[in-house]
This record gives C-alpha cells, sequence and structure tokens, in this order.
C-alpha cells in the first residue's frame, strides 16, 4: 500500500478509536460495536474466500463460537478471557476435523456443502435443546467484567478486536503465507507442483477464519445478554459473503468496508421498517450491478478518472506550448 | 404404525411434494444451467405465484384449471421487467448475481409485507374429500396438484426436446459463443428461459400456498428445496432436478409422517453433505474436467 494510503487508515483507525470520547450517543456506539464484532466475521471469512473457497456456513461456526463461550460461562463459571478463547478453540476444532474432507471441493462445491452444514449446524441449535436452550436460546449472560458494562468500554473491547483480528489476517496475508494463498487461489494444480502443500494450506486458513469467527461469536453474546439460533442463520452467512462481494473480495480492505456499509445502510435507511428493507435490495442490486468488483473499484475507478484527466490537461498543455511555437 | 391407510397417504403426499419440489427446482436449474444466475429470489417469485392464485381464483374466482396456469403466467409475463431491469446484468456472473438477486429478494419480500402484510392467508381449497381406490383413501386436492404438475412437466420436456427454441435453449446452455455463432439469437432464447423458468416456480408456488398456507415469507422453504434439489441431482442438470425433486420428495413425506419433521431435515441434509462430498457434480451431472 502507498504511504498516503496508509496514513489515510491510521487516521481512520485513530478517529474510530476516539469515538466514544468526541461525544458520540448511545446509538452510534451501539452502531460502531456491531460494525467492528461483523468486521471481525468479514475479515476472517475474507481469509478462507482468499483460498478461492467461499463459505456459506461461517454463522454456523460463529454460533458454535457463541454457544461455548456462552455455556462455558453459565455452566461451568469459567472467566471471560477462558470462554473467549474456548469460543475460538471449538469451532477451529471443527474445522480441523472436517476443512480435509471439505476442501478437497471445488469452489461452488464448497459454497454448497457449507451451506448445508451452516443449516444443519443452525438445526443442531435448535434441536439440542437440553444444552442450548432450543428456540428461546440462553439469557442472563453476564457482560465480560464489571468494567465493560458501559457502552463506551464494550466498544473499545470490540474495536481492538476487531483491529486485532483485521491486523492478524493483513499479516498472514502480507507475508510470505500469503503469497502461498494466492497461488493456491490462482492455480491449484501449478501450485501443488510446485511443492505447496495446497490442503495443508487451506485447512489452515480455514480453521484460522472459524476460530476469529468464533471471537466474534462469544462477543456478541457478552454485548447482547442472550445468544439464540435465529442469529446464526444462513441470513447471516450470507450477510458476511455480501460484506465482502460489496466491498470487493480481492483485498481486505473491501471486507471491512463491506462490513461498515452493510451494519450502518440499514441504520441510514431507518424510520420505516419495511421500505428499508425494500431500499436495501434495490441498493444491493445497484451496487452488484453496476461495479461487480466491489466499492474497493469505485477508488480504482476514481483514479483512473484522475489520472486520464491529468493525462489530458498534460496533452492539451503540451499541444497549446506546440502551437505557440510554431 | 405402517398401516395401508398410511402407507397410501404417504405416497400421495410424497407424489405431491415430489411435483412441487420438481417445478421449483426446474426452474433455479435452468436459470443456473443456462444464464449462470444463482437465483436467490426464487422464493420471492414462488411467493407471487400465491398470491395471483389467491386473486384469481379466491376473489376473481376464474374457473380452477384456468386459474392456475393463468396465476403462474401472470406472475411470469410481469417477472420480465425483472429480467429487464435486474437479471440481465447477471447473466453469467455467479457470484455477482449471487448478491443482487439476494437484493432482489429482499426488495420483492418486503414490497409483499407493505402491499398485503405480513398475515397468513389461506387459499381457498379447489376441492375437497377423498377418493376411494382399492380401499386406499386419497385426497382430491393431492390428486389434483399431481395432475397439473405432469401436464406442466410433459409440456416443458416435449418443447426442450421436440421444438427449435428448446433445441437452442439446449445448445446456449451448452456453449454461449458458439450458439451465437450458429445463429441462434441468445438474448430472445434467454427471455423465453427465464419466462418457463419464472412460469414453473410461480406455479409451485400457487400449488404450495395452497396446500400450506400465503404469507410474504413463505418463498424461503421452497428456496432452499430448490437448492437442496439441484445440489443432489446435479447444478444444471434438468433429468437431475427432476430426480432429485422425487427423492426429496418422497423422503420428506415418509420420515416427517413416522418420525418427525426435524429428523427428516438432519436426513435429508446429511445425505446431500454426504453425496457432494463423494460425488460433488450431483447425481446426473456430468463433472467438470479439471480447471486449469
Amino acid at each position: 500500500m502507498k504511504p498516503a494510503g496508509r496514513v489515510v487508515i491510521g487516521c481512520l483507525v485513530v478517529l474510530a478509536a476516539a469515538l466514544p470520547v468526541i461525544g458520540a450517543n448511545a446509538f452510534l456506539l451501539t452502531v460502531g460495536t456491531i460494525v467492528a464484532l461483523n468486521i471481525i466475521g468479514a475479515t476472517s471469512l475474507h481469509l478462507v474466500i482468499r483460498t478461492g473457497h467461499v463459505s456459506l456456513g461461517h454463522a454456523g461456526f460463529m454460533g458454535i463460537g457463541g454457544y461455548t463461550a456462552a455455556l462455558t460461562l453459565t455452566r461451568l463459571g469459567w472467566p471471560f478471557p477462558l470462554n473467549i478463547a474456548a469460543g475460538a478453540a471449538a469451532p477451529a476444532l471443527l474445522a480441523l476435523l472436517i476443512g480435509p474432507l471439505l476442501l478437497r471441493l471445488q469452489g461452488k462445491y464448497f459454497v454448497l456443502v457449507t451451506f448445508l452444514l451452516g443449516e444443519i449446524l443452525r438445526l443442531g441449535f435448535v434441536q439440542w435443546s437440553g444444552l442450548t436452550g432450543g428456540a428461546n436460546g440462553i439469557f442472563g449472560i453476564p457482560p465480560p467484567a464489571p468494567v465493560f458494562a458501559t457502552p463506551a468500554a464494550f466498544y473499545w473491547l470490540a474495536f481492538a478486536t476487531a483491529l486485532v483480528c483485521t491486523a492478524l489476517v493483513a499479516r498472514v496475508l502480507s507475508g510470505g503465507i500469503g503469497r502461498v494463498i494466492d497461488s493456491v487461489r490462482e492455480s491449484e494444480r501449478l501450485a501443488l507442483c510446485a511443492g505447496v502443500p495446497v490442503l495443508q494450506v487451506k485447512v489452515g486458513a480455514f480453521v484460522q477464519a472459524t476460530a476469529l469467527v468464533g471471537i466474534q461469536g462469544g462477543l456478541t453474546a457478552h454485548y447482547l445478554h442472550y445468544i439464540d439460533p435465529g442469529a446464526f442463520t444462513s441470513v447471516q452467512s450470507l450477510s458476511f459473503v455480501v460484506m465482502n462481494v460489496i466491498g470487493g473480495m480481492s483485498s481486505l480492505l473491501g471486507a471491512v468496508i463491506g462490513a461498515l456499509f452493510i451494519v450502518t445502510l440499514p441504520e441510514l435507511l431507518r424510520g420505516y421498517v419495511e421500505m428499508q428493507q425494500v431500499m436495501f435490495g434495490v441498493i444491493l442490486i445497484i451496487v452488484m450491478a453496476a461495479i461487480p468488483g466491489g466499492l474497493v473499484e469505485l477508488a480504482a475507478r476514481a483514479r483512473q478518472l484522475a489520472a486520464s484527466l491529468s493525462g489530458r490537461a498534460k496533452r492539451g498543455r503540451a499541444l497549446s506550448d506546440r502551437a505557440a511555437r510554431t | 404404525m405402517f398401516t395401508l391407510a398410511s402407507i397410501g397417504q404417504v405416497l400421495v403426499n410424497g407424489a405431491s411434494l415430489s411435483a412441487i419440489y420438481v417445478l421449483v427446482a426446474l426452474g433455479f436449474t435452468l436459470l443456473f444451467g443456462i444464464m449462470r444466475v444463482v437465483n436467490f429470489a426464487h422464493g420471492a417469485f414462488a411467493m407471487l405465484g400465491g398470491y395471483a392464485l389467491y386473486y384469481f381464483w379466491g376473489s376473481f374466482g376464474v374457473p380452477y384449471v384456468i386459474a392456475v396456469p393463468l396465476a403462474a403466467a401472470f406472475v411470469a409475463a410481469v417477472a420480465l421487467i425483472a429480467e429487464r431491469l435486474v437479471f440481465r446484468w447477471f447473466y453469467q456472473r455467479m457470484f455477482q448475481s449471487l448478491i443482487g438477486l439476494l437484493g432482489l429478494n429482499l426488495a420483492l419480500v418486503y414490497s409483499a409485507v407493505l402491499v398485503w402484510d405480513v398475515y397468513e392467508r389461506s387459499i381457498p381449497p379447489a376441492f375437497a374429500g377423498l377418493i376411494e381406490v382399492y380401499g386406499l383413501l386419497l385426497p382430491t386436492d393431492r390428486l389434483m396438484v399431481i395432475c397439473i404438475a405432469l401436464v406442466v412437466l410433459a409440456l416443458f420436456w416435449f418443447f426442450m426436446t421436440r421444438t427449435r427454441h428448446g433445441l437452442a435453449m439446449r445448445a446456449t446452455a451448452q456453449d454461449l459463443e458458439i450458439a451465437e455463432t450458429q445463429g441462434i439469437d441468445t438474448v430472445v432464447t434467454y427471455r423465453i428461459a427465464f419466462l418457463i423458468a419464472i412460469f414453473m416456480t410461480a406455479l409451485a408456488g400457487a400449488l404450495y400456498a395452497q396446500i400450506y398456507s400465503l404469507s410474504p415469507f413463505m418463498g424461503d422453504r421452497p428456496l432452499l428445496v430448490a437448492f437442496v434439489v439441484v445440489i443432489l441431482g446435479g447444478m444444471g442438470s434438468i433429468p437431475g432436478a427432476a430426480l432429485g425433486g422425487v427423492i426429496l420428495g418422497f423422503t420428506e413425506s415418509f420420515l416427517s409422517t413416522f418420525y418427525g419433521a426435524s429428523v427428516s431435515s438432519f436426513a435429508s441434509f446429511g445425505v446431500v453433505i454426504a453425496l457432494l462430498i463423494v460425488r460433488p457434480w450431483g447425481l446426473l451431472g456430468i463433472p467438470e474436467t479439471a480447471r486449469a
């Protein structure tokens, strides 16, 4: 990334961190917290997408994380860091077990299998009512610690976690493993021939992504004080994919922008609930039809436009110079 | 529990469910196989079919045998606007279509909420009572569903295999560019395929809404079913969609009658996942040659 881009992103991060201080109201903080939590899911899914596999079962893994965190707290009384860790470990373990089977599949079949897997997990949350409380879910989950009881404190917690998760994914993608992941996506066979352990790389990315989204599940349970299967439907999985596609599938920044866009847009259209959903649907159509590369493509187009404009200006000056000389 | 009466009931229910599932899945697989769009708005068109039947048959009192195809044709004709405004942007773009049509689904479902409110309605039954055949009691309305579906499927089969437009459609599905060089007008072919797909979906939605209930959110179930059936049979495969629909319809009827609805959901999803891992291209799909 260019230095100018880094400075802009740095400023935005500082601005976002300072949100509670510069006098944000409770509404803004709530939206901010939900955005931060969703950034975890979107960026972690981005890691899987970069290997060439789009998972439609990400919310199922988030649910496992959420229920594990909630149950280790309410049933076993584990302290906050431990139950978040358990919430990260449980989906990662499942991903490690089934990943080698699922990730052998080609892209579009992987989409379908993970979709069904997500549905099965959700059915599991509803049916295993002895453990999960069935359709009613689990109530009365206390905040992580008395310190985090205020909205501002929880916002910082969510924000810091999102920042760490995004940085982690960015680090993975920008290092040597990132090159390997790119090679797996571009041509699996060629990567295999070059000695890349393709399946291990894919499973590794999948496990890491599910662990991160498990953290989102755990934090969400703490934030809302309850957990129910309705939060982990295919709609939520789809919304993670939508965030990535709307933002732009080819860059991590796209996932962050997409999460911001998808969470805040319905809030901006608030006022009349049905109309809000209709508008949201129409906007999804327009964005996808007009800029198939996602919102990140807008920036690239703007740059191109600027370049062509300045190019034309230069050419124009050169022409007028020549005209002056002759 | 396995009495003659219950077996007969399971078979008739299974056949009528299969009929509806095959219609829904054929529309879905047609759109995917020919235009490469994942139609997430499929359930919404099924829902519109239900409301169309509600008005044509329930309110205007058009004779039932005319009202059902009329309702489906009406929805398909109106859907041409959606084809022009929305679908055309997403042809041959799988991921973008997934998101864009999800948006269309949201827009249609919540517009329906605005117009018709969320409460559930029921479409008055066209036939009541039972027919006795060799000691089996068969509900007439289910038999009617089976008959309508069979007629439509026969017409569809005839169209695809015996007409020039059907041939053009199959050619376009195989290779868009080669089809164009052979002088096939793919824009028209796409439009016909779209009309047929939405017609079948709306028809299935109308029959489904009459058996169960009618509400703006009723489309979720047909969409899920279309997804599962199409995966089971093989994405884009027309005989696969028919076979998958029949398998799912009978399995669901059998398992949910004797073991409960949740067992049947678990079983059908589990089997489909297992199948996908062993044979990802589905029962009757064609394995893709390895990507470069």
